[in-house]
C-alpha cells in the first residue's frame, strides 16, 4: 500500500518569539493588542530595545513620549534604544 | 223573600267561579238575569262584600286550580320523556332532547288551556261592572274591584312560585321548534342539495316528510300561543330566561359552525349581520308577528327586544372572542394569514375586557403545545417569534406579549441548546425568521434614554392596560424593553447578550475551521449586521478571527509563489494562523505526526518566519484536513480525511500490522480515541482488528467489495466534531480563578454550604470587577472538585479534603 499525501490544510498559532509573554507596560499578552489597537499582529507590533526587552510598540512610544529627558527603558532604566533586526 | 236557590243559580249563571267550577260558560247572559241578581244583592245591601267574595274567589281558583293543572300538564309531559334528571343542564338538555316535538305540543296544550281558563276569568271583570256600576256608577267602587292587572299579576305570581326548575327545558324545546321553522327558509338557501334529493329528504322545519310538511300549520299555532302567553303578560317572565339560554345556544352553535379554523377572514361583519338578520328578527317575530299589520308599525319594536338586543350582542361577542382565544394558538402559528382574525379579536377586547383570559388561557396552551421535551428547540424558537409578531398586532404596549411569552422564556431557559439554536437560526442561510429580522437591521434604541423619554413625551402618554396582576409587571417593566424588536427579545431571554456573543463566536470558530476553505465572505457580511445591532464591542473577536482567515489567504498565497520551497516539497501546505488570543480556546488533543511530514511543516514554519519578522507558528496537529490518495492492490483511493485519520493510515506504509498501544505512543493519542479513528478505516476495509488490540492492513481486495460505496460523507461528518473547547469548560476555567480563595475560605472557615461561598466570591468578584457567575455555575464547578476529591460534600455543606 502506498499513500500519498496530496495537499494538507492545517492549522496553527501565530506568535512573537520573545522572552516574555505580556507586554511590561499595558500588561497584556504580547500576542493581544496595546490597549488602543483593535487587530493583532502587523497592526499593533512588537518593538525590542537593545537592552532586549520587547514592548508592544505603541506602549513603548507612548511611555517614552512621557519621558522629558532621558529615555529610558521602563524594565531595566537603561536608556533605551530600538533594537533593529 | 226571595228564592235563594233560585238567585244562586242566577250568580252561578254569571259568575261560574263562584261554583268552584272551572268550567267556561261563554253563554251570554240576558240582562233579566243581571238585573234580578242585582236587585236582590242591593236589597241585602251587600253587593261590596259579594264583589270582594268574587275576587277572592277568582284569587283562590288560580292559586289552586289553573296554576297547579298548567303544572301538572307540564309535569306530566316531563315524567312521560323521562326528562326528570334534565335540569341541570339546560343548554345541553335542550340540545339533546329526545321528543322536541312532542314536548313542543303538550306545551301548546297546556298555554292553550292555561289561556281558555284565564279568559273565562277575564270575564268575570265585565260582568262585575255590569252587575254593579250599571247605574250607580259610584267611581270609589269600582277602583275597589280587582283589576284586569291584578288578575294578570297574580296569575304570573301564583305561576312562579310553582315554577317547577325543569319547566324551562320545556320552553326551550317549545322555541327550538319554533327556530328551526323559523330558519327553515335560511337554511335552505344554504344547504345547495340537489333538488331531487332533497325531496327524499324530510322538511327541515318540521321533520315530517315534504310532502305533507306542516311547517305553515306549526307556525301558526306558534304564533298563536306566543299571543295567548303575550296577552297572559307572561311572555317575559315566563319564557325570558329559557329564551335566552336557547339563543345563547345558537348563538355558540353558529359561531363554532362558521367561524372555527378559519383565520384568514374577518368574521364580526358577519356575525353582526346574522345575529340581526336572524336572531334579532325572530325575536321580534315572537314578539310581534301574532298582531294584525298595522299595530306593528305603531308599536314598533317592543322595547324587551331592544334589551334583549344589547344583551346578545354582548353575549356574541363573548363568545365569539372566546372561541378565538381558544384558538390562539392556531392563530400564532399562522401569523401572517392570520391577521384577520387578530383584527377581530383587537375590536371584541375593545368593547369586553378579557385580558387576563386570553392569557391564562394562551400561557395553558402554550405549556400544552410547545414547552415540553417532544419538542426540539427549533421549533420553540419559531413559535415564540411567532408569538411575539402576532401579540405585536393584538396589543402593542407590549404588556400581553410580556406575560404570555414569560413562560416561553423561563423553558428556553433550561433548554442547553437555545443560544446554539439561535445564533444558527441568526446566521443561516435560507429564509428563518431571525435571519430575515436580522437582514431587516433596525438597531436597538438604546440610546433612547426611556426615563427622560416618559417624561418629555407625557401628552402622549397612556397607562398600562389594566386588568393585569401588578406583581407580574414588575420584572422588566421598563417601555424600552417592551418596544423591543424581535432578535432583542430572542436574545434577552438569557438577559445578557454577552452570553449569545460567547456561543457564536464558539460557532463561527467550528464553521471556520471545518470548512478551512478560506472564504469568508458570507461570515462578513453575518458580522456586520450583528455589529449593527450590538456593537462593535462585544464582536471584536469575531472580527480578528476573520481578519486572520483573510490574512491566512495571504500568506499561503505568498508561501507558495515562493520558487525556492517549491522544490522537494512533498505536498502543499495551507494553513490557517489564528491569533490565539481572540479564538475560543482549543480543545487539548494532539497528535503526533511522522517525521518526514513534520519536516514538510517546519518548513512552512520557516517561511512564515522569513515573512513575518519575529514571529513563530505552533502547529495545532489535530485539526485540519488532508487529501490523501491511496493505493493499494490493483486499486487507488483519493479521500479527504482529518489529520488523524491520514497519520494512522500513513503509519500502515511501513509495517502491516500494529498493536494498538504502539501506535497510541507514536502519535501520542489515547488507544481509545485511536480505536475510534481505526474504525473509520475498518469501515472502508483496509484495517482489520485480527486479535484484539492488533490492527492488520488489508492487502488482499477480498473483503472489500462490500464497503466500496461508502461515501466521503462519513469523513466529513468527523470533521465536524468541534475543535473548540466546549463553552462549559472555558466557564470552568474562568472559575478555576476563584479556587484558591475556596481554598482559603473553607481552610478558615472548615465548611460552608455553597450560598455562602457564593456570596463571598461575588464580593471578590466585584471588587476585581471580572467575572460574573451565578450559583449554578458555582455548583457545577464545586462539583468537578469533589469528583478530583480535592472537596467533601455532606449535609449540604462543602469541606477541604483531608
Amino acid at each position: 500500500m502506498k499513500v500519498t499525501i496530496k495537499s494538507w490544510t492545517g492549522v496553527a498559532t501565530w506568535r512573537w518569539i520573545a522572552n516574555d509573554e505580556n507586554c511590561g507596560i499595558c500588561r497584556m499578552s504580547f500576542e493581544s493588542t496595546c490597549p488602543e489597537c483593535a487587530l493583532p499582529g502587523d497592526d499593533c507590533p512588537l518593538v525590542w530595545g537593545v537592552c532586549s526587552h520587547c514592548f508592544h510598540m505603541h506602549c513603548i512610544v507612548k511611555w517614552l513620549n512621557l519621558q522629558p529627558l532621558n529615555k529610558q527603558c521602563p524594565m531595566c532604566r537603561q536608556s533605551w534604544k530600538f533594537n533593529v533586526h | 223573600m226571595c228564592d235563594f236557590d233560585a238567585l244562586w243559580a242566577d250568580v252561578l249563571r254569571i259568575f261560574p267561579v263562584l261554583g268552584g267550577a272551572n268550567a267556561i260558560s261563554n253563554d251570554p247572559v240576558e240582562e233579566n238575569v243581571f238585573q234580578n241578581v242585582r236587585q236582590h244583592l242591593m236589597m241585602l245591601g251587600s253587593i261590596d262584600t259579594f264583589a270582594a267574595l268574587v275576587d277572592l274567589e277568582i284569587q283562590s281558583t288560580i292559586r289552586n286550580v289553573l296554576v297547579p293543572k298548567f303544572w301538572k300538564h307540564i309535569h306530566d309531559c316531563l315524567v312521560s320523556s323521562k326528562l326528570q334528571g334534565w335540569i341541570n343542564d339546560q343548554a345541553l338538555a335542550i340540545e339533546a332532547l329526545p321528543d322536541k316535538n312532542g314536548l313542543f305540543t303538550k306545551f301548546i296544550d297546556a298555554i292553550n288551556e292555561l289561556h281558555d281558563s284565564f279568559q273565562s276569568l277575564m270575564q268575570v271583570k265585565p260582568r262585575l261592572i255590569q252587575l254593579v256600576g250599571a247605574e250607580t256608577k259610584p267611581a270609589g267602587k269600582t277602583v275597589k274591584l280587582m283589576q284586569e292587572d291584578g288578575i294578570k299579576n297574580s296569575l304570573r305570581d301564583c305561576l312562579l312560585a310553582q315554577l317547577p326548575p325543569n319547566f324551562s327545558v320545556v320552553v326551550g324545546a317549545f322555541y327550538w321548534v319554533h327556530f328551526k321553522l323559523f330558519t327553515k327558509a335560511s337554511n335552505l338557501a344554504l344547504t345547495t342539495v340537489d333538488s331531487d334529493v332533497f325531496d327524499e329528504l324530510l322538511c327541515v322545519g318540521c321533520n315530517f316528510e315534504a310532502e305533507q310538511c306542516c311547517c305553515q300549520r306549526l307556525t301558526n299555532m306558534v304564533n298563536k300561543t306566543n299571543m295567548k302567553l303575550f296577552e297572559m303578560n307572561l311572555i317575559d317572565r315566563l319564557t325570558g330566561s329559557a329564551l335566552t339560554a336557547l339563543i345563547k345556544l345558537k348563538i355558540k352553535e353558529h359561531i363554532s359552525d362558521t367561524c372555527m379554523g378559519i383565520f384568514d377572514r374577518s368574521h364580526l361583519k358577519q356575525l353582526e349581520t346574522w345575529l340581526s338578520d336572524v336572531i334579532m328578527s325572530w325575536l321580534t317575530n315572537i314578539f310581534t308577528e301574532w298582531k294584525s299589520k298595522d299595530s306593528i308599525t305603531d308599536i314598533e319594536v317592543p322595547e324587551s327586544v331592544k334589551s334583549f338586543k344589547v344583551k346578545l350582542t354582548y353575549f356574541m361577542y363573548e363568545t365569539f372572542a372566546q372561541s378565538v382565544i381558544g384558538q390562539f394558538f392556531s392563530i400564532i402559528i399562522d401569523y401572517p394569514d392570520s391577521i384577520p382574525a387578530i383584527d377581530d379579536l383587537k375590536i371584541c377586547m375593545e368593547k369586553i375586557d378579557m385580558r387576563v383570559y386570553l392569557t391564562e388561557s394562551l400561557r395553558s396552551s402554550l405549556e400544552a403545545r410547545i414547552l415540553h421535551p417532544g419538542v426540539n428547540t427549533m421549533d420553540i424558537l419559531t413559535g415564540y417569534v411567532a408569538a411575539i409578531k402576532a401579540i405585536r398586532h393584538l396589543d402593542s404596549t407590549g404588556v400581553i406579549l410580556e406575560m404570555v411569552t414569560a413562560p416561553i422564556k423561563d423553558y428556553l431557559r433550561k433548554r442547553n441548546d437555545t443560544v446554539r439554536r439561535v445564533v444558527t437560526g441568526l446566521t443561516e442561510e435560507g429564509p428563518t425568521d431571525l435571519s430575515e429580522e436580522l437582514a431587516k437591521g433596525e438597531t436597538i434604541k438604546e440610546c433612547k434614554d426611556s426615563g427622560t423619554d416618559e417624561f418629555s413625551n407625557w401628552e402622549n402618554w397612556q397607562p398600562d392596560p389594566f386588568g393585569i396582576d401588578a406583581s407580574i409587571m414588575q420584572y422588566n417593566s421598563s417601555r424600552k424593553m417592551r418596544s423591543a424588536d424581535i432578535i432583542s427579545m430572542v436574545v434577552d431571554i438569557y438577559g445578557s447578550k454577552e452570553l449569545f456573543m460567547t456561543e457564536y463566536r464558539n460557532l463561527m470558530a467550528d464553521r471556520l475551521l471545518a470548512q478551512l476553505d478560506f472564504n469568508s465572505e458570507k461570515e462578513i457580511r453575518n458580522l456586520e449586521l450583528l455589529k449593527i445591532r450590538f456593537g462593535e464591542s462585544l464582536l471584536h473577536s469575531c472580527e480578528v478571527m476573520l481578519k486572520d482567515v483573510t490574512d491566512s489567504k495571504r500568506i499561503n498565497a505568498h508561501i507558495h509563489s515562493d520558487g525556492d520551497r517549491t522544490d522537494n516539497q512533498l505536498f502543499d501546505i495551507s494553513s490557517l494562523i489564528v491569533s490565539a488570543q481572540f479564538w475560543p480556546s482549543f480543545n487539548k488533543e494532539s497528535l503526533q505526526l511522522p517525521e518526514e511530514i513534520e519536516n514538510e511543516f517546519k518548513k512552512y514554519t520557516k517561511a512564515f518566519e522569513a515573512y513575518k519578522g519575529n514571529r513563530t507558528l505552533n502547529w495545532r496537529t489535530v485539526t485540519g484536513r488532508v487529501n490523501i490518495e491511496i493505493e493499494i492492490g490493483d486499486r487507488t483511493m483519493e479521500m479527504v480525511v482529518s489529520p488523524i485519520l491520514a497519520v494512522i493510515i500513513y503509519h500502515f506504509q511501513n509495517k502491516n500490522e500494529w498493536a494498538i498501544e504502539d501506535l497510541s505512543s507514536i502519535t501520542k493519542v489515547p488507544a481509545s480515541a485511536l480505536r475510534r479513528r481505526l474504525s473509520f478505516w475498518q469501515n472502508h476495509g483496509l484495517i482489520s482488528e485480527t486479535t484484539p488490540g492488533i490492527f492488520t492492513l488489508l492487502e488482499k481486495e477480498s473483503e472489500k467489495s462490500q464497503y466500496e460505496d461508502m461515501s466521503l460523507a462519513e469523513a466529513d461528518e468527523e470533521d465536524l466534531e468541534s475543535a473548540m473547547a466546549s463553552a462549559s469548560d472555558q466557564r470552568e476555567e474562568e472559575l478555576q480563578v476563584f479556587w484558591s480563595y475556596i481554598v482559603g475560605m473553607l481552610t478558615n472557615l472548615d465548611s460552608m454550604p455553597i450560598d455562602r461561598i457564593h456570596q463571598m466570591l461575588k464580593l471578590f468578584a466585584s471588587h476585581s470587577g471580572g467575572v460574573e457567575f451565578t450559583q449554578d455555575e458555582l455548583k457545577h464547578f464545586l462539583q468537578r472538585k469533589v469528583r478530583e476529591h480535592k472537596l467533601i460534600f455532606s449535609g449540604g455543606v462543602y469541606q477541604l479534603a483531608k
